[in-house]
Formats: structure tokens, C-alpha cells, sequence
């Protein structure tokens, strides 16, 4: 029999619904195994029923529960609690539902901040009541959904990786377990160390340093040259098989999607210890707590102490 | 903040010492009968520069009133330039400081050499009063 999937979607722009798509071939044999039963991005399953006849948010039951994007809206938090009633394993897919992701930014300002800055105070909108009516109310902050319901397997990445997600769905499918990788990114970057910064900060249009076409393990690491990169305070992984991280084949510093490395680390200590350690200035970084939570703020990130 | 409180108020404070000058002056300030405040618990380290900022704010998050790196002073490091690693990353902790609503006062980057042991002694009590007049940590509860 075909195991039964559930997915539902958050605070998300869907990239991670791309990613399952991303899969490839490999998808195929994938889609023979489960049998989707609520996905609202792919099919037309109403959570009031059908003709909208019932009166609690329902989904059907599952062996497998996916959940992209973090929590938001009070709404969002009912669902969540419904697909863990409903799914014996639930999956937290993608950094947002991880970490928080991009929109727990907005955990750096209060509800109130956020709601009179859009409805009222951008140059460009006319100013206007909160809405109320027929929309579920705002969580006091973004949250990550094992923030609020038990989660059992995390797939982070901004997206993630199709690999991954091809992955944990068939060890889990087959019975088997799915970890996540331990080490930080720098630990799987061929890049070259030497533990001293060979420039001030750069800006990243500068473009680092390197020759086209030779090999990676020829580049100099490029925090040392100058550029901010969040491989020592992030989990590897988004490699897939091949190894090396996503951003740095491509030339460009890691930027953090894949979170912090263990849950009860602060990626911004963590990253201002490791660039003033190579003798970058910490004072140059704009919005520190910002820059490097950028995908794990919920619970990491608050309005700023008034004093 | 009353004078009484003040009294009353004995902090927690660590001293994070390296073991080639700092914690051998603590050590000869106990030789030479120094007194200082009994409010500071030294950790021996094996240099200045391994003390990472997580330490310090793990510290000042997870009860401790106040914190003080001691090291070499510059161009003495057993490890060559140990301390001016710890000197890049006091500056980092500074600033996260404020990011955790922390008063920059409660952290502190010293000097002490192996022969320095009064002057330790007089390092910890000034420390030890500063700390006692800003109070206890705004994470102590």
C-alpha cells in the first residue's frame, strides 16, 4: 500500500514546493510509493470540506506530513497542530519551517511596528486601518513550527535541496533514519585557509579573487579575502554528494540557509568570534544580528532592548 | 540602585586566566598574601586567544555578574600573539554586548604578567566594586 502524504504551506514562497518538483527523475519512483492526500499547492482539498460544510479545519490522516514555511498567523498555528495529529512523522521542509527563515527578519520589529509601518506609515500607501475582517489574526512573532508542535525530521535550506528531500522521504519510507550533517560548511569547503585575513572587508559586487576554470581547492577562502561568508556558523549539507557547498561552487560566500549547526547555538557569536579571530573589523558589519540570523531568527531575533 | 543593595549584592565573576602570566600572577598574589574579593572564580586557560566571544556572552547570559579575560601583555605571548587575538575579539564581544542588552562594564580585557600579583589582586577588587555598583545581571533572575 502506498504511504499517504500530507503537505501543507506557511509563511513560504513555495520555492520549496519547487524543490520536490527539482527532484527529477528520481521522483517518479518516489510518486509510485506515496499516495498525496492534501497538498494545497498541487490539488483542491478543502480544509472546511469540500463544500465547506464542516466547522474545524480538517486534514486527513497520513504517514508522512511535509510542513514548508514558519508560523505567522494563528491559523497557521491551528493547521500545524492539526498535521501533527494527523501525520505519524512530521517533516519540517525548507529553512522557514526549520528556522524561521527569511520572514522571521520581522522578528526584529514588534507586530505593532510591522503592522503601523505597512498600513500606515510607507510613503507609498494610504493610510489605513489594520485589516481585521476575515483574515486570522498575527502571532506575536514568526515562529519555527518545532517552536510549537514536535517535529521529526528538519530538511533546512533556502530552498533545500532536492536530494535531500529525495532522500529523507525514502529512508523514512523504507524505515530507515535521517540525520542531518554535524559539521559547519567551512568544514566542507575546498577552499584554501590560512587563518589570517588577506584583506579589510570588501563589498561582495568587488567579486573575489580567483581563476576561471582551475579548481576550487586553488581559491582562497573568501572570508580571508575580505567578503562575509556564514560557512563557520552554518550546517553543511546543501552540497548533496558532491561535497561542496552550493554558494561556493558558484564563487559566492555561503549566506546561511542551512541555519545554525546545533539548535541552542547563536550563529551571530559564532560569526563575529570567527571574522574578529582572522582580523576582520566586527565594527563594519551592518545589522550583525541581521546579517548573520538571517535564516534562523525565530527565537533568535527581537526588537532591539529600548533603554 | 540603594546602598543597601549594594551591600548586600555580592556578584559572580570570572576571571578567564592564561596559564603562562595571568594565572601564575593570581598565583603569586595568593603567595604574596594579597587580598582581593572572594567574588571571583578564576579559570585557568592555556592562552588568552582560545577563549571564544560564545564563552564570554554563555557566560554573562547563564548567571555570571561579570567577566574578565586576562592575558599577556602584547608581545609576552607564550604563543607568539595569542592576546591580540583575544584583543580582536574583546572588541566583537563588546559590541554583542549591547545586542544582548548587556552593560559593556561588565566585560573586561586585562593585562597581567607572571610578576604582577598585586596588581591583580587590585584589578579584581576594582572590577569586583565596579560590578557590585551596576548590580546584578539584567539575566539573573
Amino acid at each position: 500500500m502506498a504511504a499517504r502524504l500530507a503537505e501543507e504551506w506557511f509563511t513560504i514562497c513555495g520555492g520549496c514546493e519547487v524543490t520536490i518538483l527539482d527532484i527529477g527523475e528520481p521522483l517518479l519512483d518516489l510518486l509510485e510509493k506515496v499516495q498525496i492526500v492534501h497538498m494545497p499547492v498541487l490539488m483542491d482539498h478543502k480544509l472546511f470540506g469540500q463544500t465547506g460544510e464542516k466547522t474545524e479545519m480538517e486534514i486527513p490522516e497520513a504517514e508522512v506530513g511535509l510542513i514548508s514555511g514558519g508560523i505567522r498567523t494563528e491559523e497557521h498555528k491551528l493547521l500545524a497542530q492539526e498535521m501533527r495529529r494527523k501525520c505519524k512523522t512530521l517533516i519540517a521542509l525548507g529553512s522557514c519551517a526549520c528556522y524561521g527563515g527569511i520572514p522571521a527578519l520581522a522578528n526584529l520589529y514588534s507586530t505593532e511596528e510591522l503592522l503601523t509601518k505597512v498600513y500606515r506609515e510607507s510613503v507609498t500607501t494610504d493610510k489605513n486601518g489594520f485589516p481585521h475582517e476575515d483574515v486570522p489574526a498575527l502571532t506575536d512573532r514568526v515562529y519555527a513550527i518545532s517552536e510549537v508542535v514536535k517535529v521529526d525530521v528538519m530538511l533546512p535550506g533556502c530552498p533545500t535541496t532536492p536530494e535531500m528531500v529525495a532522500g529523507a522521504l525514502t529512508a523514512l519510507l523504507e524505515g530507515r533514519p535521517f540525520t542531518l550533517s554535524t559539521k559547519s560548511v567551512c568544514d566542507e569547503c575546498p577552499t584554501i585557509r590560512e587563518k589570517k585575513a588577506s584583506s579589510t572587508l570588501r563589498r561582495r559586487l568587488e567579486g573575489p579573487e580567483f581563476t576561471p576554470g582551475a579548481p576550487l581547492n586553488q581559491m582562497r577562502c573568501l572570508m580571508e579575502q575580505g567578503f562575509l561568508c556564514n560557512g563557520p556558523a552554518t550546517r553543511s549539507g546543501c552540497g548533496g554528494s558532491d561535497g561542496t557547498p552550493r554558494c561556493i561552487r558558484a564563487y559566492m560566500p555561503c549566506e546561511g540557509c542551512f541555519g545554525p549547526i546545533s539548535e541552542k547555538a547563536n550563529p551571530m557569536v559564532d560569526m563575529m568570534g570567527a571574522l574578529s579571530t582572522i582580523g576582520l573589523d566586527p565594527k563594519q558589519i551592518p545589522d550583525r544580528a541581521a546579517t548573520f540570523n538571517r535564516f534562523s531568527g525565530a527565537g533568535r531575533l527581537r526588537p532591539a532592548v529600548k533603554r | 540602585m540603594s546602598s543597601a543593595g549594594e551591600q548586600d549584592f555580592e556578584p559572580v565573576i570570572l576571571a578567564l586566566a592564561c596559564n603562562w602570566c595571568s594565572y601564575a600572577g593570581a598565583d603569586l598574589a595568593g603567595i604574596s598574601r594579597c587580598q582581593y574579593p572572594a567574588n571571583v572564580r578564576i579559570i585557568r586557560v592555556m592562552c588568552s586567544g582560545m577563549v571564544h566571544p560564545n564563552l564570554v556572552i554563555d557566560a554573562l547570559t547563564k548567571g555570571a555578574d561579570g567577566v574578565v579575560i586576562c592575558g599577556c601583555h602584547p608581545g609576552d605571548c607564550h604563543y607568539q600573539e595569542g592576546n591580540l587575538k583575544a584583543e580582536r575579539r574583546a572588541e566583537a564581544i563588546t559590541l554583542m554586548l549591547q545586542d544582548f542588552g548587556i552593560e559593556e562594564e561588565r566585560f573586561k580585557l586585562a593585562w597581567v604578567s607572571a610578576s604582577e600579583g598585586p596588581q591583580f589582586a587590585k584589578l579584581m577588587t576594582e572590577f569586583t566594586e565596579q560590578i557590585k555598583r551596576l548590580g546584578p545581571s539584567p539575566y539573573r533572575s
